[in-house]
């Protein structure tokens, strides 16, 4: 099962941005140029991440490409023909201002990639900048940029931050000319999840999106700032401001009916999205959280 | 040297090493107001004991450690506010790294670890688990937010693995080999009922090590955790530098030239921050 639109997507010309159940999917879509990104992607890339952020019937964001590629980097045919269009892009890239991805536009919501084939590149952005990353048995990983006299920086600086390091440095200086497997990446703990046969990677990410869906957005939400920001600061540091992320939801109504709901057998009713609660709750009120785990 | 009475840990002592145990089995070994005080002085007693070189933490029971203890929490009416203070201080004292321990902790996870369990995987300098030990972290599936023991493992290990186990919440649990391959623990001992065993034979081998030259590798590495990578590396030169003139640094090549056990100079002073 490969999930159908359930709206017609909303005007976009790179993307496809639809909803399945509680979960919102963003698609590359230029198929036909490895979901290379051009100038008008670059530009719905940003509005796409912040509908689905806004929608409050969106719980949780896969990110995929349509085609044989997931995403290849900016367009470098466009890049050469009409250097104009991406003027705005370089710009950006200067002042480190992207919105290219989730992380750039601070969503608060967790992102799924799934990675359904090569990601090159800028391509690596995306799978640096998400929570979680499962990727397709045939997905490929490599960075040409210095193949082609270009520096490699911000994906590989995330990606050195979140995994061992001498496999980014590796991809990062052999360029185009070497390609890692979705197999090696999952024992390095790039991606946490292989999917074969390839096919079923869409219906596993649904899956898995839905059960990531079933948690606290608000919990969720501030666990996502807790983590990020971790990687910002020293360790003493990080757990202090960490301190304050897990201080800042007590009393909010989620922390009673989560217990409340595992007691009684019965999914949790959430209050709202996480962006409806991204200012933390204000701590007043009661704590109780029940249970029959042996604790937390 | 006795060690004090505890009710919900046990300590014991087996030659050069210094056993810390969870001692609630019967909640999963889930942290109540009571065990989070016991732990902070069974930490400072095991690090002072000059008997003890090394220490290792497991626990009694099929669990290794649940987190803090939700009954407690649902019924005494205080609820998390009792950890409000320690919290907004980040004053916390449940863990080695929290009590500064300079002597090395083997974490030895004998079964579930969940929550707040992750504490001690995240603060130990070594971690080993039985084959059927798992990890799970549920905070989310019931509105609670994951922070410090999340932030402890992302620095130590694929950041990917914590947060995924941090938004998946109960509905998933990581294994031993998985935890193994991805670096957050060194070894999976096979039949886990070897658990103990294995503990014991890896921390009377570190204990053969100069105790000095290991508190100081220890706050040198730990502090790197801290800092970006040209001042850690500066932070590390001085504990390096420190140790020169020690007599550990006679004794050591001395000891290999005789092909004899070295005697080094007992722990706790010399290595003292």
């Amino acid at each position: 099962m490969s999930p159908e639109p359930h709206e017609a997507a909303s005007g976009y010309r790179t993307l496809e941005v639809r909803r399945e159940g509680p979960v919102g999917w963003l698609v590359f879509d230029r198929p036909e140029a490895g979901n290379a990104m051009n100038a008008t992607m670059l530009q719905e890339l940003e509005s796409a991440w912040l509908e689905l952020d806004g929608d409050p019937t969106v719980a949780v964001i896969v990110n995929t490409g349509a085609g044989r590629a997931f995403q290849t980097g900016l367009d470098m045919v466009q890049l050469s023909r009409e250097p104009e269009a991406m003027r705005e892009q370089s710009r950006r890239t200067k002042r480190a201002e992207l919105r290219l991805t989730a992380w750039h536009n601070g969503v608060d919501k967790p992102v799924i990639a799934a990675v359904n084939g090569v990601c090159a590149g800028g391509g690596l952005h995306f799978v640096a900048d998400a929570d979680v990353v499962i990727a397709s048995s045939e997905a490929t990983f490599l960075d040409p940029h210095v193949s082609v006299g270009q520096v490699t920086a911000y994906e590989a600086i995330t990606l050195v931050r979140k995994s061992p390091m001498e496999p980014v440095v590796r991809m990062a200086l052999a360029g185009h000319h070497e390609r890692m497997t979705a197999a090696r990446a999952h024992q390095l703990g790039i991606l946490s999840e292989v999917v074969t046969p390839p096919g079923r990677l869409r219906e596993r990410a649904q899956e898995l999106a839905e059960t990531i869906a079933r948690n606290s957005p608000a919990a969720m939400a501030a666990t996502k700032r807790a983590l990020w920001g971790a990687l910002e600061t020293g360790l003493s540091e990080a757990c202090r401001a960490g301190g304050r992320e897990l201080i800042g939801m007590w009393g909010h109504p989620d922390q009673e009916e989560g217990p409340l709901a595992f007691a009684e057998k019965r999914p949790a009713r959430w209050q709202g999205s996480s962006t409806d609660h991204a200012a933390p709750a204000d701590g007043a009120g009661t704590a109780a959280t029940g249970g029959a785990t042996g604790g937390l | 040297m006795a060690f004090s009475e505890y009710e919900h840990l046990k300590l014991v002592r087996r030659g050069p090493v210094g056993w810390l145990l969870n001692n609630r089995p019967d909640r999963l070994n889930a942290m109540n107001a009571d065990m989070r005080d016991e732990f902070a002085v069974a930490w400072r007693e095991l690090d002072a004991d000059p008997e003890v070189r090394v220490i290792v933490h497991t626990g009694e029971g099929k669990a290794f450690q649940t987190g803090v203890d939700v009954a407690e929490i649902a019924s005494d009416g205080v609820g998390m506010e009792r950890y409000r203070q320690s919290v907004e201080d980040f004053d916390l004292h449940f863990t080695a790294w929290h009590q500064q321990v300079e002597k090395p902790v083997i974490t030895a996870v004998n079964g579930i670890c969940a929550g707040g369990g992750l504490h001690w995987v995240a603060d130990a300098d070594v971690v080993i688990a039985a084959s059927d030990a798992q990890f799970m972290d549920p905070h989310v599936s019931v509105g609670q937010v994951v922070a410090i023991e999340a932030i402890g493992l992302l620095r130590k290990m694929p950041v990917e693995a914590v947060m995924r186990m941090a938004l998946v919440g109960r509905y998933e649990r990581m294994s031993a080999q998985r935890a193994l391959e991805l670096g957050m623990i060194s070894q999976v001992v096979d039949p886990p009922e070897r658990l103990r065993d294995a503990a014991q034979e890896l921390a009377e081998m570190i204990a053969r090590n100069s105790p000095a030259a290991m508190a100081a590798t220890k706050r040198a590495l730990w502090g790197a955790l801290e800092t970006g990578l040209t001042d850690a590396c500066r932070a590390g030169a001085r504990e390096l530098v420190g140790m020169w003139g020690h007599p550990d640094q006679e004794e050591g090549p001395r000891a290999f030239a005789e092909k004899r056990p070295p005697r080094w100079q007992a722990p706790g002073g010399a290595g003292a921050r």
